[in-house]
């Protein structure tokens, strides 16, 4: 689980808000290979199979300027996998045919075609050659001999760092970087990528610095010189093209070849984030141009149609939309938290109150979390108690009264007060009225229990209980909104002592309620209360305004007017029925249906998801059971099963499926049981006994240790199959981690 | 009340997720440096890495546990478009302090975008595994065979219509299955951040019951409460502010 508390505040750089320029697009109307600017920023050329186009580039728009594919014969000579403008002169440009021709434009030509000339040298695309062409001799001025490789990709170095030297890729996944001047071998080599390399760039600031890309999907940043890696960017697929940011010492741009359509910017500090990604292209990018100088405006075109203009405004921040924080709370009650560091973007605001606004830029690659573990946690959290109870919970083997008893008390121990008061009033519901017996053994609990909260009435710490103390302990329970102690004084009423009956009915009203009672008798167990009627949960009224209602509604109800009249009021119905329920225990007559308000009751824990309590109590009510359907009670149990299984308590969990009366339950231990066997020497199964082999007739699985046949408990290790005697073998591995047989394996006992 | 221990770990970036196992022993955490580390409660309440491996090519968004009983099973997804299952293996040199090996079982590479959430189904609906991507598309994995973790099909395809965030099971037996899906769309215009699917077993179709309208700010993460036998779900959502909200199923 992961919790996002307040979402990272967003980590930009600088974005000129006075840049006049604004993302926009155009349709080129074919699958763009390769694209190009012309040094002024002023236009832009687009090539593809089925495509070749110069654009002005506009304030809010590209305008068709050229277009190149034009002519009677359009062969492959027009077909483009690469394009490039002269650095000289404006109007020049070249471009590298898919049939391994370069092809040299003109635009001043006045014809309608501006094909210049042809360069034929490479007889196919990727044969594994490296030329320099002169194009004003209109021949090949040198050719490298690279090898048996085909080269990927060539750059030349910024002029400014080395005039004569050039970078080229090769499939190998090697980096050459040639001296023009000398055609034999490359100045230096070193291996970039595991796989073929698809793109390199030189850093245009940085000297020492050349970018590659590859098949590998990983972005390196190299010190060309050394060949040694400075950084490494992990990116989702094969990169097609890579490009420096102008003015941002980390930043590279980079398109991928397959899956990935966006373009994403790079820090290459963070390597694992974009930076920023733009995300226009519905197909593949193909090409990635910068603004000479500006680091906020670049230019792409993809296999979608599509040439674009983007600027950093509109970027999306891959950064600022992550989940910065993670939380989890186990089963025991631990939490786990993930959190980011923002201690350095604090000590960052600090320096800023002196200096200069720090690069946002730079909090971008502070990016560390810290975690977190808190142990041993809040009391709300923590299932002692769950366990507790599941473990100390007699469920069988007592009689019924003692196993409430006794629930009763586990409850109270883990200040689970609510679930001993029913576990209570279950006992006194189903117990034979013995009256005054039960009474006093009812009391004496009372007087454990008052005892132990009482010790904690000094702590400070739990408030709570002994208020909820106070109010079990306190009889009358008037106005008392608190449900369990509703459900407490109810079953509190049945066994109260007559000094008590006379503060909630007074004398006079007890008499007068009698004839109810007299009723009630003559119908006998027939008479079942509408389940509205009786709700355990339900807040008792002042009680001694109960013998009023009784006058009003006289004479008696009987169980036809009840279930005639369900428009009674409801109110004065569950205080009647209190008073009878009352006044039957008193009379010691269990005869009742008190099976509506245990369901309810039962009902009503797992609605609170206690499902532990109405398990428990479903099993040790046995037969006494209300009538539920068996897919809730399978619910039930598996609920509670799983939650056994969760704390590991697979006895309390077997206990529990041996008890259960449902058959889907109780079949559960009944599935794969069997082990089966096999002879560690023949490798036949043993069917019949399970430590004498019939077919090699020898005792299988001696003991280790003592070498005698293993009787009882056996343990071996799932490495070696070797094992023995439990107690020898402990003794053993005391000694010695390795198997007593001498098989030199490393025992695993777990 | 509470103890709180900082767990070095060594993430070189942010840490996007913290999951516990089954039974709050073990814990795997991911980041977007691209790696998952899982981590073992030692006996002296300490916790110990013992694996760290680079799991995908994107930021690992989620990590999630497998219910026991199919092994030691985890599943990761990412930015890189796709969710990983991965299962230990105790080879002859683990258990004793040595790192144990985690072995991608499968990779579902079915989204065309970053995906954001990984949830196992509840163990009685099977091995079940529904993911939910940025472009609103949740998937539904099967492993027919819970034996053989490396063969899985897409079930369905869920369209959201709305970009999603996060997921959550219903855990409930008693009921149809069911899935909350959340989403992060910041526009309030875009409708309830939260939707709740239910399989129809009769078309064996997911079909939207419900869209919380009074969700209408970005939803960050959802989960549904443990059933335990309640009739009715309980449902956390986590956006601006918390909201539960009960569910109650007509009839």
């Amino acid at each position: 689980m992961s919790v996002m508390h307040n979402v990272s505040k967003a980590v930009h750089d600088r974005v000129s808000t006075n840049n006049p320029h604004n993302s926009y697009g155009i349709n080129c109307e074919g699958a763009v290979n390769a694209m190009d600017l012309n040094r002024d920023v002023s236009r832009v050329v687009v090539a593809g199979r089925n495509v070749f186009k110069i654009y002005n580039v506009e304030d809010d728009e590209f305008t068709e300027k050229f277009n190149l594919r034009v002519g009677r014969k359009l062969n492959l000579d027009f077909s483009v996998s690469d394009v490039a403008w002269s650095h000289i002169d404006d109007n020049i440009l070249a471009s590298a045919a898919t049939n391994g021709k370069v092809v040299i434009w003109d635009l001043n030509k006045p014809s309608k075609s501006k094909q210049d000339f042809i360069f034929q040298e490479h007889t196919l695309v990727l044969d594994g050659s490296l030329k320099i062409f002169d194009i004003r001799l209109k021949r090949v001025a040198s050719t490298f001999s690279v090898g048996s490789t085909s080269i990927r990709d060539v750059q030349f170095c910024p002029s400014n760092f080395n005039y004569f030297a050039f970078a080229a890729a090769d499939e190998g996944g090697n980096v050459q970087i040639w001296d023009m001047r000398r055609l034999t071998s490359p100045e230096k080599q070193f291996t970039a990528h595991g796989g073929p390399m698809f793109c390199l760039d030189w850093h245009p600031s940085e000297p020492k610095w050349l970018a590659t890309g590859g098949r590998d999907r990983t972005i390196k940043i190299w010190d060309h010189a050394l060949g040694k890696l400075l950084y490494s960017v992990p990116t989702i697929a094969s990169v097609a093209r890579i490009k420096w940011r102008p003015e941002r010492k980390y930043h590279i741009a980079s398109c991928s070849l397959v899956i990935d359509f966006s373009i994403n910017v790079w820090d290459v500090r963070r390597p694992y984030i974009p930076f920023a990604s733009f995300e226009e292209h519905k197909n593949v990018a193909t090409g990635i141009v910068w603004k000479k100088d500006d680091g906020h405006t670049f230019y792409s075109s993809g296999k979608d149609n599509f040439l674009y203009q983007h600027v950093f405004k509109d970027a999306i921040r891959p950064a600022d939309k992550v989940v910065p924080d993670g939380l989890d709370v186990s089963v025991i009650g631990h939490v786990t938290q993930a959190t980011k560091d923002k201690t350095k973007s604090l000590e960052k605001k600090k320096y800023s109150m002196f200096s200069k606004q720090p690069d946002k830029g730079d909090q971008f690659i502070d990016a560390k979390s810290f975690v977190f573990s808190y142990t041993n946690c809040h009391q709300l959290l923590s299932m002692e108690w769950f366990v507790n109870c599941a473990k100390q919970y007699i469920l069988h083997g007592r009689s019924f009264e003692e196993m409430c008893e006794h629930n009763a008390q586990v409850s109270d121990q883990n200040d689970r007060f609510q679930v001993a008061q029913s576990w209570r009033m279950l006992k006194a519901i189903y117990t034979k009225p013995t009256v005054t017996k039960n009474l006093l053994r009812t009391e004496s609990v009372m007087s454990n229990v008052s005892e132990k909260p009482k010790d904690k009435v000094n702590q400070p710490d739990t408030p709570k209980s002994t208020e909820k103390d106070k109010q079990t302990m306190d009889a009358t329970s008037e106005d008392d909104d608190m449900t369990d102690t509703d459900l407490s004084s109810i079953a509190r009423g049945q066994i109260n002592p007559p000094v008590e009956w006379d503060i909630l009915f007074g004398g006079a009203d007890v008499e007068q309620s009698f004839p109810t009672f007299g009723h009630m008798e003559n119908i006998g167990p027939d008479f079942k209360l509408p389940k509205e009627a009786f709700v355990p949960r339900h807040e008792i009224k002042d009680p001694s305004e109960v013998p009023k209602q009784n006058n009003q509604d006289s004479p008696p109800l009987s169980a036809n007017e009840t279930e005639a009249n369900p428009a009674n009021n409801h109110n004065s119905k569950v205080n009647e029925d209190i008073n009878m329920l009352l006044l039957m225990k008193e009379v010691e007559i269990s005869e009742f249906a008190f099976t509506d308000c245990v369901e309810q009751m039962l009902k009503y824990f797992a609605e609170e998801g206690d499902v532990q309590t109405t398990v428990c109590m479903l099993v040790v009510l046995g037969e006494r059971r209300p009538k539920i359907p068996e897919e809730i009670q399978d619910d039930w149990f598996i609920s509670y099963l799983e939650l056994l299984a969760r704390f590991k308590l697979w006895t309390v969990s077997n206990t529990l499926i041996n008890l259960s009366h449902l058959g889907s339950i109780s079949m559960m231990n009944h599935q794969s049981t069997t082990i089966n066997v096999t002879c560690n020497q023949c490798n036949r199964v043993l069917t019949k006994v399970g430590w004498l082999c019939h077919k090699c007739k020898s005792v299988i699985n001696s003991c280790a240790v003592c070498h005698l046949p293993v009787k009882g408990l056996f343990v071996w290790c799932q490495g070696c199959s070797h094992g023995g005697h439990i107690n020898h073998i402990q003794e053993w591995l005391t000694i010695s981690k390795q198997c007593p047989t001498g098989c030199g394996h490393i025992c695993e006992y777990t | 009340m509470f103890v709180t221990r900082h767990i070095p770990t060594d993430h070189q970036d942010l840490i996007h997720d913290v999951s516990y196992d089954f039974h709050g022993r073990r814990m795997a955490t991911c980041s977007t440096d691209q790696t998952v580390q899982i981590w073992d409660l030692q006996d002296n309440g300490e916790w110990k890495c013992t694996a760290s491996w680079k799991s995908h090519s994107g930021s690992v968004w989620r990590v999630t546990w497998a219910h026991p009983e199919f092994g030691q099973v985890i599943a990761t997804c990412s930015f890189d478009r796709t969710v990983s299952v991965w299962e230990e293996c105790v080879g002859d040199t683990g258990r004793d302090g040595v790192q144990s090996n985690w072995i991608r079982k499968t990779s579902h590479v079915d989204s065309r975008t970053s995906i954001m959430d990984v949830k196992f189904a509840p163990k009685h609906l099977g091995l079940l595994l529904a993911t939910c991507s940025a472009d609103g598309i949740v998937r539904i994995y099967e492993a027919p065979d819970v034996m053989n973790l490396s063969q899985w099909s897409l079930q369905h395809e869920i369209m959201c219509k709305i970009s999603c965030s996060c997921i959550s099971w219903n855990a409930s037996r008693m009921h149809a299955p069911m899935i909350a899906v959340g989403s992060d769309d910041p526009s309030p215009s875009a409708g309830g951040k939260c939707q709740i699917y239910e399989f129809n077993s009769a078309n064996r179709k997911w079909n939207k019951v419900e869209s919380l309208s009074v969700v209408t700010d970005p939803v960050h993460d959802v989960a549904f409460a443990p059933n335990l036998g309640r009739s009715h779900h309980l449902l956390a959502i986590a956006s601006k502010d918390l909201k539960i909200i009960s569910l109650t199923p007509y009839g």
